[in-house]
């Protein structure tokens, strides 16, 4: 059954964008992609109750474990939301002419091609695989981050593609150095199989692995939007179109993470736990550091989001540094929470735009008054990114922090805590001004429309739930993810 | 075939790697690059099968005739195709000078045979000097990409750094498998094909270099 399962649900997404180009009716499109999404949750459920009860299960190149499971969850959550929230969007989107009512095809096809790239990454237990599937990521979404056709969104599209593909070449080149490493050990029986390498990581040679490593990180960190190679990324989140921008802050950037843990894995057992978790801390204090004063000094909404998750992807990165069974419980819980968190940050800021027709944090004001619901949920998402208690993104954070103590690395404390007080404050602030104050006449009074609400009240939903509490069966993955992890 | 006839050879066309690679860095017309970048495929192509007749793998022959189809003939010219296509008045417009350029190129080589150089045991995984010369080729491409402004060339970088990774996964033992080897390349040209798209997309509606828009800051 689950063996079926993990050839059945990267096909789902496949099928479905070949399906897209069928037809041009927008509502029918809609159903198919709602639908196509429910059915994808609906499997990611029966796959994840599978593993609870088996444990991890192999097939060919494919393989799942704790750890994938906790991504595809957060994965399946997102492309529903998504996709109800796509709905209203887009009828507005055609109706104000960003997008071309015949190509709606293409788009959808594009979106679910692009999602079928996810969840092989998250799938794949041969690197090579893995790899082939993120620059797959890459090609798909670049095409939908210019997918408008303004030559902002081509530019930041281009820079996107340029930066990830040659980002990820590295990544290409260090699996190969670590192959090469595996192969010496493995002899005949060479495979670029993850957990062929894992059983074999103790015996590989230390200073190969250790340069494969560096390779690596910089390799994936680049796709995951670390500091300092995250210079794409507030551009291609903010010209994407909506929905985009929430699938690619919230889940492609943790599928590098993804990467980087298996890659952090081989290196722990080859050359000791402090050579990986070294370099994780430094990229993670650095993104927090760098993403700091573009926040403050933000005049565009989306990009503020942009630079946040450069914030978020760091504090994963510090988490899983810190290491430890609580910092990487802390990590893993992070993914989830800012990936819920920053998608409901992204539709809020996406509806808001719309009513304002403007970008600009200055234009957007007393969003209450004509908005109530979406300023609403636009504040708490806002408030939770802050990591304000009780939502979900605190107790990762406090989980981090703890980690942080208890390894007595006080810089390091330090550093996470000056930046986290005064991005909280600059958060505070920006979400204040939009949410609060006189709108200007030339907002749109318009009621709200009913799918982007749905959509933005089930992330909301889960964002305050797991910040009061986390499930048992979520939870019990989360433990056997961190056991995984660490060994 | 001797084995150590198969590092001497491989040593030779890494030193033809490094020379295209200076022709690539130091080219002042964007055509004189695309040219030295197909030469540079054609030799790894070369490298392949020199590797296939001396380990008796029939993958590495495989992988060399695709090598040579797709990365010495049709991307090529896929990108002389776009410069015709475009009319490219403008050429290849560094960032900084030539010569710091080449200077950084040359440091480049020297830092990774020294950095290979501590890697002993490796010598046994990947034949000859084939990790330091991909390195180096992996670097000089980013260098191309980092000091150029115009798209094509930034192209051209890429696939001068995904030679290097090339040469040196046809180097470690046994080979990549050739599924993945598969996979790498299809993922290039589609990569490859969007970039272009995107290049005459923005070239038809601002008449720009889309790697020249400027835009978005802050």
């Amino acid at each position: 059954m689950a063996e079926t399962l993990l050839w059945v649900i990267p096909l789902v997404p496949v099928v479905t964008a070949l399906l897209m180009l069928a037809t041009s009716n927008r509502k029918l499109l809609s159903t198919i992609d709602v639908g196509s999404s429910a059915i994808l949750a609906a499997l990611t459920l029966l796959l994840a109750h599978e593993v609870e009860a088996s444990g991890p299960r192999s097939l060919g190149m494919f393989r799942v474990d704790d750890l994938g499971i906790i991504f595809l969850l957060l994965l399946v959550v997102l492309t529903l939301a998504v996709s109800i929230y796509t709905v209203a969007w887009l009828k507005q989107a055609v109706e104000v002419g960003n997008m071309k009512a015949e190509s709606l095809r293409f788009y959808f096809a594009l979106v679910h091609a692009f999602v079928a790239t996810i969840v092989v990454t998250i799938l794949a237990d041969n690197l090579g695989i893995l790899w082939i599937a993120m620059e797959g990521t890459t090609i798909t979404s670049a095409v939908l981050i210019g997918y408008h056709g303004h030559h902002h969104g081509l530019e930041a599209a281009w820079k996107y593609i340029i930066v990830t593909t040659i980002g990820i070449s590295f990544g290409l080149f260090g699996t190969v150095i670590i192959y090469a490493a595996a192969a010496q050990v493995m002899g005949e029986a060479s495979s670029m199989s993850w957990l062929a390498m894992m059983q074999v990581a103790p015996k590989l040679d230390p200073g190969i692995v250790r340069i494969g490593f560096i390779f690596v990180m910089v390799g994936y960190g680049t796709k995951a939007g670390l500091a300092p190679m995250h210079l794409w990324l507030p551009d291609a989140h903010s010209q994407a179109p909506t929905p985009i921008s929430a699938l690619l802050s919230g889940i492609l950037i943790k599928c590098a993470l993804l990467a980087i843990i298996r890659f952090q894995m081989i290196a722990a057992a080859a050359c000791g736990v402090d050579f990986p978790q070294q370099i994780l801390i430094v990229f993670g204090l650095a993104s927090m550091v760098v993403a700091m004063p573009f926040i403050l000094a933000q005049h565009d909404l989306k990009r503020l989001l942009g630079y946040s998750s450069v914030e978020h992807v760091g504090i994963i990165a510090l988490g899983l540094g810190f290491g430890g069974a609580v910092g990487t419980y802390g990590a893993l819980l992070h993914v989830v929470n800012h990936g819920i968190t920053k998608a409901l940050a992204f539709m809020a800021a996406g509806t808001a735009i719309a009513r304002f027709d403007s970008r600009n944090l200055q234009a957007i004001k007393g969003l209450l008054a004509v908005a109530p619901i979406g300023a609403t949920l636009l504040m708490i998402a806002f408030l939770s990114l802050a990591g304000v208690p009780p939502f979900s993104i605190f107790v990762s954070e406090l989980m981090i922090l703890r980690a942080g103590i208890g390894q007595g690395d006080w810089v390091s404390v330090a550093i996470f805590l000056t930046m986290a007080v005064i991005i909280f404050a600059g958060l505070l602030h920006h979400a204040g001004a939009m949410v609060f104050g006189e709108p200007p006449k030339t907002a749109s009074h318009e009621p709200e429309a009913r799918s982007p609400l749905i959509a933005m009240l089930l992330l909301a939903t889960l964002m305050i739930l797991l910040g009061l509490t986390i499930p048992v069966m979520f939870d019990g993955f989360l433990q056997r993810a961190t056991e995984v992890v660490l060994g | 075939m001797n084995i150590e006839i198969v590092h001497a050879v491989i040593d030779d066309l890494g030193a033809l790697l490094l020379f295209t690679m200076i022709i690539i860095v130091g080219a002042s017309q964007i055509s004189r690059a695309i040219y030295a970048v197909a030469f540079q495929s054609l030799f790894i192509a070369i490298a392949g099968a020199v590797l296939a007749m001396a380990t008796g793998n029939v993958d590495l022959w495989v992988i060399a005739g695709i090598t040579l189809t797709v990365k010495a003939i049709a991307l090529p010219w896929l990108l002389l195709w776009a410069i015709r296509r475009m009319d490219v008045k403008r050429e290849v417009e560094p960032v900084i000078p030539d010569l710091a350029t080449l200077t950084l190129a040359v440091m480049f080589v020297v830092m990774s045979f020294h950095l290979s150089a501590s890697l002993g045991s490796v010598r046994q995984a990947i034949s000859g000097n084939a990790l330091p010369v991909g390195i180096a080729l992996t670097l000089n491409g980013v260098l191309v990409m980092a000091t150029r402004k115009t798209a094509l060339s930034q192209m051209v970088g890429l696939f001068a750094s995904e030679n290097g990774i090339f040469f040196t996964a046809m180097a470690v033992t046994k080979g990549m498998p050739l599924i993945i080897e598969i996979g790498v390349i299809l993922d290039v040209i589609l990569a490859a094909l969007v970039m272009t798209i995107m290049v005459l997309r923005v070239r038809s509606t601002v008449d720009a270099d889309i790697a020249d828009l400027d835009r978005l800051r802050g």
